[in-house]
């Protein structure tokens, strides 16, 4: 199956980290992975794991140990600065702070390596420029300086940005970090649609395993100087995630892609209804520590549905009635489920 | 530009237009205080004698007062504004620093001290007449040199040190280490000499010899024409080095042409006309305040324009028309430059990080 895929990138025995004079600080031993046309990766792994290093190493903003990292077949050395420029381009978190610069100005910036020595933006730069400034929805924004933009509205610039720079790869070390959750999900949205629309090959690194786990096609995992690579259910079938976290206080639990907190268990519930508001009524059960059970038992809670509009609670001795999931859970903190 | 304005047309607002307007605007104000700069000078010579002598010759005095002196030294106010102007453009963009110039990072200073070696270092030596045989090359040289030398000094730093305050500060010392090596030095020297030095810290456009003015020129002419070379380097930079890097800028060979570019630019001009301040951090800022650009190929001959004009705006004024005085040339410029600085202070108060 993948030898019909075109292979954009392949890391082999790559060891990662930082030199300073003699004494080598590595990060990460040895890796091997490979990346595909068109696929979306999420790089994940606890900070420190080198997640910022490996994806500098890859856009060669920074020299390996040892190993090597093929771009296109070819090894990273043997390019130059332009010739890279045109197989790899790279965001960071890093924000750009030029004065009167416009989104134009900052785009057109990505035609670099095509461009002569003056910088002269021809014809056809001039298209690609334009191209990038439309895929990413920021023609309104043109003429708009980058200190004035939202900060989801630049992190958009900046893709475009690396649109106009033309590459197969795009490296973009936390592009949804400083952002609220709707620019958050714009911006992954953009990327699904460059890697599934444009074949470009997006390489990413998250803090939010939901994101990385909903969204991109495969994970590198960062976890005890290894790299895993899979699917996220292949990861999710295999365990790995749980080793993400040190701390046994965070669960991740694999059947619902989903974290919790390990919460004193108040006791076991049985909850009758359907539909979202069964959902979200168990969503604030278990938050408040109460195990949602499917056995038909009591207590038992019966959710508003049709005439219904009220929550009721039947235990052995009573029945409680609530109007809203708060005035429920604030109740149930104060209640002892025992005696009642 | 036209070009590319012209394609840019359904995409961005032409400002293309008014910026043509502006050079045009900018170029006139050139001639036209180089003009008022051979007119008014500290001897009141009528304009209708000026024009007679200009066109038709005059007088053998008016012909020497305005051929001999204030035409070279408007000429060198032209050299000097552009010069300092150029570099502290280069130094703000590759220090990404919006208080970076020759003089406040001790550029300068540096000069300075090349140009001290030379004037005073040979007195142990050397006669005072010696001095003026070593010919303006090697003046104009140990200048360089000392530019450079801080130069590399603080681009070291700044590559370690991202703190924009704490490199100003680093500046400051550096400025303030080479003063007192250059007080020590005139501790040691003669009196004629010390008195040369001394005259030449003050700043003056007017002190320069036809050979000097040559050397000037030759050199103020390189560094013109290789910073705009570098002005689609110079672009690049404006991202950060990482950025700069993934569009596959050679941030080290940028650096280099930056680096001896500025060093040939303050190092020509404070050999010959002493430690001039605030131009070179002030006429950047206008130049943004007028283009409202970051485009390189734009703000260079911008800071071209407004850095020849504001040299030539400050000789006038230094030459207090109409009086018998002169004032120093520092103190001028130094209140043309402070306003500007104390105004980008005040704006990016919030962001140390803008520039």
């Amino acid at each position: 199956m993948k030898s019909a895929v075109e292979e954009i990138l392949s890391l082999k025995t790559l060891k990662i980290g930082y030199k300073t004079g003699n004494a080598e600080n590595i990060i990460l031993p040895e890796l091997n992975a490979t990346a595909y046309k068109g696929e979306l990766i999420a790089v994940i792994g606890k900070n420190g794991a080198g997640k910022s290093t490996l994806l500098r190493t890859i856009a060669g903003l920074q020299q390996s140990l040892g190993g090597t990292v093929c771009h296109d077949g070819k090894d990273i050395l043997k390019f130059s600065r332009i010739e890279l420029a045109r197989k790899v381009g790279y965001i960071s978190t890093e924000i750009v702070r030029a004065a009167n610069m416009n989104v134009y100005d900052l785009v057109a910036l990505g035609r670099f390596p095509y461009t002569d020595w003056t910088g002269r933006i021809d014809n056809e730069n001039q298209i690609k420029i334009a191209e990038a400034i439309r895929n990413t929805g920021m023609s309104a924004l043109t003429s708009r300086y980058i200190s004035e933009i939202s900060d989801g509205e630049r992190q958009r610039a900046m893709i475009a940005r690396i649109l106009a720079q033309d590459t197969h790869l795009m490296i973009m070390d936390e592009p949804t970090a400083f952002l609220d959750i709707g620019s958050k999900y714009e911006i992954l949205y953009l990327l699904h649609n460059l890697a599934k629309n444009s074949g470009k090959t997006v390489i990413f690194s998250t803090h939010d395993l939901h994101i990385a786990i909903s969204q991109a096609d495969k994970i590198w995992l960062l976890t005890n100087k290894k790299l895993i690579e899979g699917a996220p259910e292949d990861l999710m079938l295999a365990g790995d995630f749980e080793n993400l976290f040190e701390s046994s206080s965070v669960r991740y639990d694999s059947d619902h892609g989903t974290f919790s907190f390990h919460v004193f268990e108040k006791g076991t519930i049985y909850v009758e209804g359907e539909g979202i508001i069964r959902h979200l009524t168990e969503k604030a059960l278990s938050r408040i520590g109460f195990v949602v059970t499917g056995i038909k038992s009591k207590p038992c809670l019966i959710v508003p549905s049709g005439e219904n509009k009220f929550w009721h609670l039947v235990t052995n001795n009573s029945t409680f009635r609530f109007s809203s999931i708060y005035e429920l859970t604030s109740s149930l903190n104060n209640l002892d489920l025992k005696t009642i | 530009m036209a070009e590319k304005n012209q394609m840019q047309n359904d995409l961005i607002l032409p400002s293309a237009r008014q910026q043509y307007l502006i050079f045009t605007l900018l170029l006139l104000s050139v001639i036209v205080f180089f003009v008022l700069d051979l007119f008014l000078g500290s001897v009141s010579i009528k304009s209708s004698d000026i024009l007679k002598t200009l066109f038709s010759g005059g007088n053998e005095q008016l012909s020497i007062i305005l051929f001999k002196f204030r035409f070279p030294k408007a000429i060198t106010a032209l050299l000097v504004g552009i010069g300092l102007a150029v570099s502290g453009l280069q130094m703000q963009t590759i220090f990404r620093n919006p208080m970076a110039g020759p003089d406040v990072l001790g550029i300068t200073a540096g000069a300075s001290l090349g140009v001290a070696f030379v004037i005073l270092g040979f007195s142990v030596n050397i006669s005072p007449d010696a001095i003026k045989s070593l010919g303006n090359w090697i003046l104009v040289a140990a200048s360089w040199i000392g530019a450079g030398v801080i130069m590399m000094v603080i681009l070291f730093i700044s590559a370690r040190i991202k703190d924009i305050m704490t490199i100003l500060i680093l500046g400051i010392m550096l400025s303030s280490g080479i003063s007192a090596i250059v007080i020590l030095m005139q501790y040691f020297t003669s009196e004629s000499l010390l008195k040369a030095y001394v005259i030449w810290t003050m700043g003056s456009l007017g002190n320069l010899t036809s050979d000097q003015l040559n050397v000037l020129l030759i050199s103020i002419l390189a560094g013109v024409i290789l910073s705009l070379v570098s002005s689609k380097m110079l672009n690049a930079l404006l991202l950060g080095d990482n950025y700069a890097s993934s569009i596959g800028l050679n941030i080290k060979l940028a650096r280099i042409v930056v680096f001896v570019c500025t060093s040939i630019l303050t190092g020509s001009v404070t050999a010959f006309c002493g430690p001039i301040g605030f131009i070179g951090i002030a006429v950047p800022h206008m130049a943004r305040i007028v283009f409202r650009t970051s485009d390189h190929k734009i703000l260079i001959p911008g800071t071209i324009l407004i850095g020849g004009v504001v040299m030539l705006v400050s000789d006038i004024v230094s030459q207090l028309p109409g009086s018998e005085k002169v004032i120093p040339l520092n103190s001028v410029t130094s209140l043309i430059g402070i306003p500007v600085v104390i105004w980008v202070i005040l704006r990016n108060r919030k962001y140390s990080g803008i520039y």
